[in-house]
C-alpha cells in the first residue's frame, strides 16, 4: 500500500480522470446493461478502485534541500521580475510576507512605498554593497576614526566601519540565530541587511550558517511546508491542508525517509485520531504516573498461577513458561477462545475488563490505585505501542529468516520478500491501532462508536493472527503453504486498516463522531 | 571585545560631558581604583507637567563587556513604583532587549531619554510588577497621587 500511495501523489491528475471513469462505470453496473461483455471495462473499473484518492489520504510532496534553494530562487526571481526590483529586495519582500507572493505583488501594487517601508527595504540608490573610505569618518559604534578604515552602509545611508558591520552580524547570525530580520545597526532604522551584504561581510563560515538559517525559515515561515521531524532527516514536505482543517482531517504524509508522520502537528502518524485528541492522550498519559504505566503495560501476571510475565514477543497469545497457560495477553482470557466468533479482545465491555482487573488487583492493589478507568484504553494503547516495537526486532528475525527460507528452499531474494513486505505492514496497522484506542477512549458512546469498534476489533484480530503466523518457525516442506497464509493475511490485514481509516476519516469529514472532549480546544 | 567597549564609553562620556540634556546626570562610578567605566550612576528627572515633576530618579547602568553588540542594564535603586519596572529595579524598555529594538548604534543619551519618557508614558501591554500596573489599570487618580509622593520622595537635595 504504501509503494502505491507515493505514486499516487505524483500522478494525481490521472488519478481524478480515473475517478471519472470510475463513477460512469458505477452507473453502467447499477444500470441492467445486457451489453457487459465489455472485459477491458471491468478491468479498468477494478484499477480505478485501487487507486481512488482516500478519505484519510492527503495529497503531499517531499522536497530535499536542493530544492527547497531552487523554489526559492525561483520565486524570488518571479516577484523581481514582476516589480522590477532588485533580486536581494525581492527576496527580503517575499520574507516580510511568509511567501505569499500572491499577497506581497497586490499590495505592492496598491502601495509600493508603504510595503516597502514595513519591509525595511529602501530600493533607490540601491547598488551592489562595497566597502568604502570616507574622509573623517568616526563609527558611531567603536568610536574609531582610523583614515584607513574600511566603511559600508545600506541604501539607508546609516555608515558604519568594517569590523563593527562584521561583528554584529556574526553575532546576530551565530548567536542568535537570526537571519531574515536583521536590521541596520542605527537607531530605529528598520532597514534589512539584505542576502548580497552578508555575504560581503562575513566569514565563508557564517555565511554558511546564515544560509542555512534562511533556508529554515522559507520552510518555517511557509504554512504549506513542513520539515521532515525523523532525526538528521533533510527533507521537507508540501502538504496544503490548512490548520483550521484539522479537526476533520489527520494529513498523514510520509518522507523520502519513510518516515510517516502528520503534516498538522509533525507528531509521527497517529491515524486515526485527529490532532487535539493526540495532544490530550499524550498529556493524560505523562498525568499518570510513569511508572505504574510501565508496570501494567510490560508486565501481567499468568491467570493461573500467577507469575509475573514480561512479554518479549509481537503476539499476544502467551503460554505460561510454568504452567503452559495459554491466554490473550490483552484480555488474560483462556486462548482457546480466541480466533472464534467471539474474540473479544477490544471493547470496553464492562465484565470482561472488570475481570481482568479484578485478577491483577489481587496482588497489585498498591498499583491499582494510579490505575483509572482510563486504564483499559491506555493499556491497549501501550500494548500495541510495546508490541509495534518488539516488531521492530521482528524486522531482524525476519532478515534471518529470509536468509533461512532460502537456503532450505529454491525460493529466490526477490521471493522472500513478502515476508519483510508482511512486517512492514504489521508495524503500521499496530500504530494504526494504538491510535484507534486513543480515539475510542474520547469517544461518546453511541451507535456509531460500535461500528468503529467493531472495525476496531476486526483490525486487532487479523494483525493478532498475521502476527503469529509471523512467529512460527520455518518447516522446509510447508514453506509453500507458510507463504500462501502470509500473503494472504497480509493482503487481509491492510484492507482491513483501509476500511477502518477510510470509515473513521469519512466519519470526520461528515462529522459523524461524537467527543466527550471540546476536539476546538 | 573589551577594547570596543572601553573606547565607546569613554567617547560616550565625552560626549556626554560636552553636552548633556537640562536635568540629567550620568557618570562612571568612583572606586578606590579609580572610575569603573562598566558601571555608571545616572538621574533622570521627571518631565515637567507631569505627576513625575521635582522627581530625579536614580539609575545604575551597567554595561556588559560585549557592548554596544549588548545593551546595558538599568536598574532603578532603589526599586521604582512603575508598571513597567520589575520589582528588582530593572527596566523592560524595548530598546534595552537585545532581542527587540536594541541597536549598537543607541546611545547613553538616547537611552535615558526613552526611559524619561517611559515614566509618564508606560507600555500596558508589558507589566513588570503588579503593584502600579493593577492601580494603574484600576484608579488613575490614585496611581498618580502615589506618583506624586513619590516625586517628593525622590526630589534632588
Amino acid at each position: 500500500m504504501s509503494e502505491n500511495s507515493e505514486e499516487e501523489y505524483n500522478t494525481i491528475d490521472d488519478d481524478f480522470i480515473y475517478d471519472e471513469d470510475d463513477d460512469n462505470s458505477i452507473f453502467e453496473t447499477d444500470e441492467p446493461d445486457p451489453l457487459d461483455d465489455e472485459g477491458d471495462l471491468t478491468f479498468s473499473y477494478i484499477v480505478a478502485d485501487k487507486d481512488r484518492p482516500k478519505n484519510y489520504e492527503v495529497d503531499f510532496k517531499v522536497h530535499s534541500v536542493a530544492g527547497i534553494v531552487k523554489n526559492q530562487d525561483e520565486e524570488v526571481t518571479h516577484v523581481s521580475n514582476i516589480l522590477g526590483i532588485e533580486k536581494q529586495h525581492a527576496a527580503t519582500l517575499l520574507r516580510h510576507f511568509r511567501w505569499n507572493k500572491e499577497r506581497l505583488i497586490e499590495r505592492y501594487m496598491d502601495d509600493s512605498v508603504n510595503v516597502l517601508r514595513q519591509a525595511g527595504v529602501i530600493t533607490e540608490n540601491s547598488k551592489a554593497p562595497k566597502f568604502t573610505k570616507v574622509r573623517n569618518f568616526t563609527c558611531e559604534i567603536c568610536c574609531d576614526d582610523d583614515r584607513n578604515m574600511e566603511t559600508l552602509a545600506l541604501s539607508c545611508t546609516h555608515r558604519f566601519c568594517r569590523d563593527c558591520y562584521e561583528h554584529y552580524l556574526t553575532q546576530k547570525i551565530k548567536e542568535e540565530g537570526e537571519s531574515r530580520r536583521i536590521l541596520c545597526m542605527a537607531n530605529q532604522c528598520n532597514v534589512i541587511v539584505d542576502e548580497k551584504t552578508v555575504e560581503l561581510v562575513v566569514k565563508k563560515d557564517v555565511h554558511e550558517r546564515y544560509r542555512t538559517l534562511l533556508n529554515r525559515t522559507y520552510v518555517d515561515d511557509n504554512d504549506h511546508l513542513r520539515w521532515c521531524p525523523a532525526p538528521s532527516c533533510e527533507y521537507a514536505v508540501e502538504c496544503h491542508v490548512p490548520q483550521t482543517s484539522l479537526i476533520s482531517i489527520v494529513p498523514t504524509v510520509e518522507c523520502t525517509c519513510h518516515h510517516r508522520f502528520c503534516f498538522g502537528c509533525g507528531f509521527p502518524d497517529h491515524q486515526p485520531s485527529i490532532c487535539a485528541l493526540v495532544r490530550k492522550w499524550i498529556k493524560k498519559c505523562e498525568d499518570d504516573s510513569e511508572t505504574a504505566n510501565w508496570i501494567s503495560a510490560h508486565t501481567k501476571e499468568c491467570s493461573k498461577c500467577h507469575s509475573t510475565i514480561e512479554k518479549n514477543g509481537g503476539c499476544n497469545h502467551m503460554t505460561c513458561r510454568k504452567c503452559k497457560y495459554e491466554f490473550c495477553w490483552v484480555c488474560m482470557g483462556p486462548w482457546s477462545e480466541h480466533g472464534t466468533s467471539w474474540y473479544n479482545c477490544n471493547r470496553f465491555d464492562e465484565k470482561s475488563s472488570q475481570d481482568a482487573r479484578d485478577q491483577q488487583a489481587k496482588s497489585r492493589a498498591s498499583l491499582e490505585r494510579y490505575l483509572h478507568a482510563s486504564i483499559f484504553y491506555y493499556n491497549r494503547y501501550a500494548n500495541h505501542e510495546q508490541s509495534a516495537k518488539l516488531d521492530r526486532e521482528l524486522y531482524l528475525k525476519t532478515e534471518k529468516k529470509m536468509e533461512e527460507m532460502q537456503q532450505t528452499s529454491d525460493l529466490s531474494w526477490i521471493e522472500v520478500q513478502f515476508l519483510k513486505k508482511a512486517v512492514d505492514i504489521l508495524v503500521q496497522c499496530r500504530m494504526t491501532l494504538k491510535w484507534t484506542y486513543a480515539f475510542a477512549f474520547y469517544l461518546a458512546r453511541n451507535n456509531q462508536t460500535e461500528i468503529f469498534e467493531d472495525n476496531q476489533r476486526d483490525l486487532e484480530m487479523a494483525v493478532e493472527q498475521l502476527s503469529e503466523l509471523l512467529e512460527k518457525p520455518i518447516e522446509a516442506e510447508k514453506i509453500a503453504e507458510l507463504k500462501q497464509e502470509v500473503l494472504n493475511k497480509t493482503v487481509y490485514v491492510g484492507s482491513r486498516r483501509e476500511v477502518l481509516l477510510e470509515d473513521t476519516a469519512k466519519g470526520l469529514l461528515e462529522t459523524r463522531w461524537e467527543f466527550q472532549v471540546d476536539i476546538k480546544e | 571585545m573589551s577594547g570596543i567597549c572601553r573606547a565607546r564609553l569613554t567617547e560616550e562620556r565625552k560626549q556626554w560631558r560636552k553636552d548633556h540634556p537640562y536635568g540629567f546626570y550620568a557618570r562612571p562610578t568612583k572606586t578606590p581604583n579609580g572610575l569603573d567605566l562598566m558601571n555608571w550612576e545616572v538621574g533622570i528627572p521627571g518631565k515637567l507637567g507631569t505627576p513625575w515633576e521635582g522627581g530625579t530618579y536614580k539609575i545604575i547602568m551597567s554595561f556588559p563587556e560585549d557592548y554596544p553588540s549588548k545593551p546595558p542594564k538599568c536598574k532603578f535603586t532603589p526599586p521604582l513604583f512603575h508598571p513597567n519596572v520589575y520589582p528588582s529595579g530593572t527596566v523592560c524598555l524595548s530598546i534595552l532587549n537585545e532581542e527587540e529594538a536594541w541597536k549598537p548604534a543607541i546611545t547613553i543619551k538616547q537611552i535615558l531619554l526613552g526611559i524619561q519618557d517611559l515614566l509618564n508614558d508606560p507600555n500596558p501591554e508589558s507589566p513588570a510588577q503588579s503593584d502600579a500596573y493593577m492601580l494603574f489599570k484600576k484608579d488613575r487618580k490614585e496611581y498618580e497621587m502615589k506618583i506624586r509622593r513619590q516625586a517628593k520622595e525622590n526630589a534632588q537635595q
